[in-house]
């Protein structure tokens, strides 16, 4: 590459309108990123659960949302209550998803918590095999892909997120505004269940000290459990987003795919702090956007936009192995 | 053994329930691979989550040499010193990966390991040079003989091994004689019997009483005067050399890989399986949990000749309990394609939940637990009737 072409790409890439577009790029990828990575950081902040079957989570969720919008939005009529049926298949999913989440906790994990972290870990990890390939069966039996009908699902969509809103000098795809409105959302309102409700409150002692939130009478178990839900929950709303994202789409590689994104923003973020994962979702979405922009149309190597999200694992790690925000090393070996 | 239980009143049902020899050859150099794991993840207790780069690396190593691609070695380099030099060189990755990787631990290291694993697996996945379609992988073009295991230099020595070409063996010592297959099973298994025992050598040797210490009480170690980080590095180092002898041996049996195969983290979390089911920390568990692994998925998918449940079920159902519905108009011949071709890693992953909950020290942990040491000392002692 020789520097003339090189200036050349900077000035095009410095352009206002170009440059506007790749920070929306950039910030819809982070809403994905905080989605996927928000249930995982919730689990092991608040319960030092580091879930490996978090991505199989999200493939489900992209499922059962696909699943629930045929069922639901396809039979309505009219915009507005397909529009309603919409939001509520989200929530459903959501809904769904924590529950499957919480009796996953029930049954299987509280049998762990007084072994070494790693055999939650292991466990999980057993859990994505089974759910993935639970998965494969149905979608297999059901024939769901790569059939027409699966097209169906995402023609249900509102009209919104295919089309594009004009903001000044870009316009911007609907379906990325509307990423971006969800993950604010969502963080917004973990945030502010966490640290503004009583039962966020209790949440937080729990993670503390569950010796003495036991004392005074609160049941750790329980609010482990909805611990768990929760992160389940928000995991299945990621996957509904995804399954519209072109860049994505619903898969059962879709939860190994996931999976790793979620892991490295979590650590980059530093462990267990839901800010540094807000932050490093961010961070990692604005670079993604921005490398992406330059290897598509300037560098030619297929493989570099993919392997951006572990370089900067790897930087980070060596520059800061505690991560973004993080305090000090959580877990053991 | 094999032929005799074949030959045995129950073959039908023996037959079902067996391994046959090509997947035992698969057992051999995969359960080498994850001894290779278990060394640095069982006795240091630093799991190495990304450990598929070395076992990618061997076995990229073998077919890029013997199409030529790396700079100083001809094709016709002997297979043997193209594992010794794919091994050297995952040791050169590993003391670069550790070195950064070491100043972590717990899930931290596993998460960075996993992350270096995964720069390389996309890297391999774009890079043009290895493959026509780096995608899919390479295969040996330039080399038509097959990879002879034995002394370089010796020919009476070398025994080719091959998926689809090897040597065959007569009139051995005047009685035994030999497919390609058994061949390749008996020489690939003689490679990771040494590399099993050179293994266990360095376990019991002091470098290993210290890896072991790392992983009791890393903090005490130190105070003792060891310089952990040194120990963990030289650990990585030798799993790595191991790790690549065995990706060697996959890609000049199947004489192909693809960076599925190899690189792909998913390849560590078969390791990892293995040997949880094996027991962590014994060296030789992993091989018996990747064996029970590979038996399990065998016995309930296999969907070709010979073996496996689905064949059986098939034959030994009648025509009428076939076509019976069970469940809205699910046939049991339905379910049974349903529920068992293909899809072994759902009773798998159920097997190793279990082992997680029930038997955390896995098959060779537990039966040690039970004898109270190692099964050849303990059974020894017991046939020589010793007071213990």
């Amino acid at each position: 590459m020789n520097s003339i072409l090189f200036l050349d790409a900077l000035g095009q890439f410095l352009q206002p309108d170009n440059l506007a577009s790749v920070l929306v790029d950039g910030l819809a990828k982070a809403a994905l990123y905080v989605m996927i990575a928000g249930g995982l950081t919730l689990i092991f902040g608040l319960m030092g659960v580091l879930n490996f079957a978090h991505g199989s989570l999200t493939m489900i969720g992209a499922y059962l949302g696909g699943l629930l919008m045929v069922l639901a939005v396809g039979q309505a009529s009219g915009p507005g209550t397909r529009l309603l049926t919409f939001f509520l298949a989200l929530a459903a999913t959501f809904a769904l998803l924590a529950g499957l989440g919480g009796a996953m906790e029930v049954t299987l994990i509280r049998r762990l918590y007084d072994r070494p972290p790693v055999y939650q870990i292991l466990l999980t990890f057993g859990l994505t095999l089974i759910l993935d390939e639970l998965v494969r069966i149905v979608v297999l039996f059901y024939g769901l892909q790569p059939t027409s009908e699966w097209q169906a699902a995402l023609g249900t969509k509102p009209g919104f997120l295919s089309s594009s809103v004009d903001l000044g000098i870009i316009s911007v795809a609907g379906l990325d505004l509307f990423e971006i409105a969800v993950g604010a959302l969502t963080v917004g309102a973990l945030w502010a269940f966490l640290t503004r409700t009583r039962y966020g409150l209790i949440i937080r002692a729990g993670s503390e000290d569950a010796e003495m939130t036991e004392a005074l009478g609160i049941d750790v178990r329980r609010v482990f459990t909805v611990v768990f839900a929760l992160g389940a929950g928000v995991a299945g709303a990621a996957g509904v987003l995804l399954m519209w994202d072109a860049s994505w789409g619903a898969s059962v590689p879709l939860a190994s795919h996931t999976l790793l994104p979620a892991f490295v923003v979590v650590i980059i973020g530093g462990l267990g702090t839901f800010r540094g994962t807000v932050v490093a979702a961010v961070i990692v979405g604005l670079t993604d956007a921005v490398m992406s922009w330059w290897f598509i149309n300037e560098i030619d190597f297929a493989g570099l936009p993919q392997m951006t999200i572990f370089l900067i694992l790897v930087v980070m790690l060596i520059l800061r192995p505690q991560g973004l925000f993080g305090v000090e090393e959580v877990g053991g070996h | 053994m094999y032929t005799v239980l074949l030959n045995s009143p129950l073959s039908s049902e023996m037959a079902t329930v067996l391994p046959d020899i090509e997947t035992m050859i698969t057992v051999l150099y995969f359960a080498l691979f994850a001894m290779s794991f278990d060394f640095i993840s069982g006795y240091t207790g630093y799991l190495s989550f990304g450990h598929a780069a070395f076992y990618g690396t061997g076995a990229y190593f073998v077919i890029l040499t013997s199409n030529g691609k790396i700079p100083g070695l001809a094709t016709g380099t002997p297979f043997m010193l193209m594992l010794v030099l794919a091994g050297l060189a995952a040791v050169v990755l590993a003391l670069l990966i550790g070195a950064v990787s070491f100043r972590l631990s717990g899930v931290y290291f596993a998460m960075i390991t996993l992350g270096f694993s995964q720069v390389l697996y996309v890297f391999i996945r774009g890079w043009d040079y290895a493959a026509s379609n780096p995608r899919d992988g390479p295969a040996v073009l330039e080399r038509t003989d097959p990879f002879s295991i034995g002394i370089p230099g010796v020919d009476s020595l070398n025994l080719a091994i091959g998926q689809l070409a090897g040597d065959e063996v007569e009139g051995l010592l005047g009685v035994l004689n030999f497919g390609t297959t058994e061949v390749s099973y008996y020489m690939v298994g003689l490679v990771v019997l040494v590399c099993y025992f050179a293994m266990q050598r360095i376990i019991h040797s002091p470098f290993g009483k210290v890896m072991v210490a790392i992983r009791e009480n890393e903090e005490r170690a130190e105070a003792i005067g060891y310089n952990t980080f040194w120990y963990k590095l030289g650990a990585f180092g030798v799993s790595a050399f191991f790790a690549a002898v065995a990706g060697g041996l996959f890609a000049g049996f199947q004489r192909s890989v693809s960076p599925e195969s190899t690189f792909y983290f998913t390849v560590a979390g078969d390791a990892l399986l293995a040997s949880i089911i094996g027991g962590f920390g014994t060296l030789a568990g992993p091989l018996y949990g990747y064996l029970f692994d590979e038996s399990v998925t065998e016995f309930l998918s296999k969907s070709g000749e010979g073996g496996g449940l689905l064949p059986y079920l098939r034959d030994h159902l009648g025509e009428g309990t076939l076509s019976t519905e069970v469940f809205n108009g699910l046939t049991v011949q339905e379910g049974i394609d349903t529920f068992l071709n293909g899809h072994a890693e759902l009773y798998v992953g159920a097997v190793f939940i279990l082992f997680v909950l029930f038997v955390p020290n896995g098959l060779l942990g537990t039966v040690r637990d039970r004898l109270g040491g190692h099964v050849g000392k303990q059974v020894a002692a017991r046939l020589r009737g010793d007071e213990r």
